[in-house]
């Protein structure tokens, strides 16, 4: 089996060379696996990983801003990926960015935005590109910084805070491409990918999460006013395969979110896997896990890219636990379907269509007297990021089995907005490990206890895989048995996912918990 | 770039502006509900016909919820100037007039950002009584565990209909819901039950009978045996219909 190494930017852009040693991008490479080759920290010497520092945010040390209108006041959790260069980590949350001594954990500089408001709801993280950091602000600024002391270099509106949108998401370096997401769902409005000139920050392109008017996809909505109003939010980083020269990514719920009557059809190019040439932002290909969505499952999911065997043949490969409890693998040169199973029980779909994407069953579609749906809103899995092992062959997504009722509230021949909403329920979690061959669950581990956080994954060449679990540890896993084999207690549950780096000899695990980074080492002395 | 233009295009009238206005500093209007009145009036005698009773648009005006220049607005100033420029509009309002209609407009806004909250409670008691007490009685198996004369007697007089659908489905997550009981036997020791203060792969703790705490790591010699008072109820989720749901809500209303 061949498994693609991702770690690769233009030097002449970068100015930082990309070792496995560090974690330079929102998912650690390009591929989105979350799988490190380091093994200093392995199976066998776990249970000796020591705390090694400590660092929490405190965004009341910086400049913060008024935030009016959305989300309110900064959350000061960390729900972004730090990254790891040149023995610097950069971490984020909404209007803030540190950097750090990746050794020790010290505070090199700080540096917070000014806000003028939007939603406060989380931040994602950065990205890098030779000595320029890139980040989002939630009142919809795309912000770049010097690497090397947090000055400011430039800022670019990104997205209309009037309209409700707000910007939350990684940005990806993709050659002379930082490209950024949106987010907003309050109203209906357009989500969009677009690109921006890393030394400039001029915009290139932008792709809307809709088809042109008068095209055969267009068809997919009963009027150009409601697709043009259709959502699609972009809110999870994407990946990318150098060969193909595609990015890949997910796009968000449509609008209105849960009342559907007003937009009859499948909705494209909402709740897709979108492949895109980031050179020009041109669609090469879409595959929508949930058509016609009505419950908010976002199709964001990270996709993750890999080669596997299907059939005794090579393939190249993309696979996402979609937030609607399906598992699909997808040929990543076209799109073309190869599994589609579900990861977590539903009972939401009547079946797969011949294109392999999910029927939906009408009768689970919110209703005003309720329909019992599974999963709930949360869904299967969110935005946390999954892990693919390429030693184990299995992929691992931390997800929820849960129910809720769907209500539909708004009677209105236009509904707007979200029309509804679903409430209560119950939940189990679960730490699921998917042989993609067959999408079935090779092994599943029950997470004890009634919590339901949920946190990204990292998976190791030390045959080790790291999770959160609901009680706020941090545990370590055998990755072919799901049997746990360490753990420490956080203060409160992972908010983030792992991340793994080695400098001077000694391999780090740093994970996110609320307002706090945990580093740990096996630091020998 | 040629969608920003095809979108542009899309939106008329007071929806046609550029996606990117010259947003100032950013605070939403606040609407003030007198003056959301006065504008409603105004929109009622001016702009109803083609902008809809709830100013989502017609065949003959757009939807102004959706327009970027309603959203943009600030208390009339960008509404009164579009008023004035756009043909077969009111342009003679005074500019009280404009400052009432932004309200209104405003309003309108807000209740659409927010309606994922119900304005009211929605009516769940869509089933049959009469099959809701058959299945209680019969595939349900609820009789096995509750009474309608006994601990459900008046539970309809305790939770309203959408509380009583969301409490027989979901018992855990209301008030005075029961807890885990949990029994932990030491190796060797005798077992000590409780009710399940935590439990995670590693480790498990309770209080006892008594208030006692008790914690134990969770050795390869400790049994565990963790008891869910709301397991029928949780594996009840997967056989549910969603006729049966309003059915049994609709019996368990009868229970005054």
């Amino acid at each position: 089996m061949k498994w693609l190494s991702f770690v690769w930017l233009p030097a002449a852009l970068c100015g930082v060379t990309l070792f496995a040693q560090e974690w330079p991008t929102y998912n650690g490479d390009y591929s989105g696996r979350r799988f490190s080759p380091l093994t200093k920290i392995n199976s066998t010497n776990v249970n000796s990983l020591t705390l090694a520092w400590v660092n929490r945010a405190n965004p009341a040390a910086g400049q913060q801003g008024a935030q009016q209108g959305g989300g309110g006041n900064t959350s000061a959790v960390i729900k972004g990926t730090p990254l790891v260069v040149n023995g610097i980590l950069y971490y984020t949350i909404p209007d803030h960015v540190w950097a750090v001594d990746a050794r020790t954990g010290r505070d090199l500089w700080h540096y917070a935005w000014k806000s003028k408001g939007g939603w406060h709801i989380g931040n994602r993280g950065a990205a890098i590109s030779g000595d320029a950091l890139f980040f989002e602000t939630p009142d919809c600024n795309l912000v770049s910084l010097n690497l090397k002391d947090g000055k400011e270099r430039w800022h670019k509106e990104i997205c209309d805070l009037e309209q409700f949108y707000y910007g939350s998401v990684a940005p990806v370096i993709v050659k002379n491409h930082v490209i950024v997401g949106v987010s907003g769902d309050d109203l209906d409005i357009p989500g969009y990918l677009e690109s921006h000139d890393p030394v400039t920050g001029d915009l290139q392109w932008r792709w809307y999460s809709h088809p042109e008017p008068g095209t055969p996809e267009a068809a997919t909505w009963p009027s150009v006013e409601a697709m043009l109003h259709g959502g699609g939010m972009t809110w999870v980083p994407g990946t990318f395969d150098p060969d193909l020269n595609l990015y890949y990514f997910g796009t968000g719920n449509p609008q209105p979110v849960i009342a559907g009557r007003g937009r009859l059809g499948s909705n494209l190019y909402t709740e897709c896997i979108i492949a895109l040439n980031p050179d020009t932002g041109k669609l090469a290909w879409y595959f929508q896990p949930s058509p016609h969505d009505t419950h908010d499952w976002d199709a964001v999911q990270t996709p993750v890219l890999f080669d596997g065997t299907i059939g005794g043949q090579s393939r190249k490969l993309l696979a996402q636990a979609s937030r609607n409890g399906w598992f699909f693998v997808l040929d990543r040169t076209n799109g073309k379907n190869i599994v589609s199973s579900e990861y977590v029980k539903t009972n939401w779909a009547k079946g797969v269509d011949a294109k392999g994407q999910p029927i939906p069953n009408p009768a689970k579609q919110p209703q005003f007297d309720g329909a019992l749906v599974s999963p709930n809103q949360g869904g299967g899995a969110n935005w946390p990021p999954p892990s693919f092992d390429p030693d184990t062959g299995l992929f691992y997504v931390n997800a929820s089995r849960a129910f809720s009722v769907y209500y539909l509230y708004d009677d209105d021949d236009k509904p707007e907005g979200w029309g509804g909403n679903d409430r209560g329920g119950y939940s189990e979690s679960l730490l699921q490990a998917i042989d993609y061959q067959t999408g079935k669950v090779r092994w599943s581990h029950k997470w004890p206890g009634n919590g339901g956080g949920r946190s990204g994954l990292l998976s190791t060449a030390g045959k080790l895989l790291f999770a959160g679990d609901t009680s706020n540890n941090l545990v370590a896993l055998d990755p072919a048995t799901g049997t746990p084999l360490w753990h420490a207690g956080l203060h409160t549950g992972m908010t983030n996912g792992p991340i793994t780096y080695e400098l001077d000899g000694i391999q780090y695990l740093v994970v996110g918990a609320g307002d706090t980074l945990y580093a740990f080492a096996m630091m020998g002395r | 770039m040629r969608r920003l233009v095809a979108q542009a295009l899309a939106c008329g009238a007071l929806s046609g502006q550029a996606l990117f206005g010259q947003a100032g500093p950013y605070e939403r209007q606040k609407v003030d509900p007198t003056a959301a009145d006065r504008g409603k009036r105004v929109y009622t005698q001016y702009c109803i016909n083609c902008h809809g009773a709830l100013a989502k648009g017609t065949e003959q005006g757009p939807d102004l919820i959706r327009s970027p220049l309603v959203l943009r607005d600030r208390l009339g100033n960008e509404i009164g100037p579009a008023l004035k420029k756009l043909a077969n509009h009111k342009a003679d309002l005074t500019q009280a007039q404009v400052v009432d209609l932004s309200h209104f407009l405003k309003d309108q806004v807000e209740n659409t950002a927010k309606n994922r909250n119900a304005a009211k409670p929605p009516n769940v008691l869509t089933g049959s009584a009469d099959a809701g007490r058959a299945y209680f009685n019969g595939a349900g198996k609820c009789s096995m565990c509750h009474s309608p004369t006994g601990d459900l007697a008046g539970i309809a007089r305790k939770y309203d209909p959408i509380n009583l659908q969301q409490r027989f489905l979901f018992p855990r997550g209301g008030r005075g819901a029961k807890p885990t009981e949990v029994t932990v036997t030491p190796k060797g020791g005798p077992p000590i039950s409780g009710t399940l203060d935590r439990i995670d792969d590693f480790s498990v703790s309770l209080r006892d009978a008594a208030g006692a705490y008790h914690s134990w790591n969770r050795t390869a010699d400790l049994k565990v045996d963790v008891r869910d008072p709301y397991q029928t109820h949780n594996e009840l989720l997967d056989q549910y219909t969603d006729t049966d749901m309003h059915n049994i809500v609709t019996y368990l209303e009868t229970l005054k």
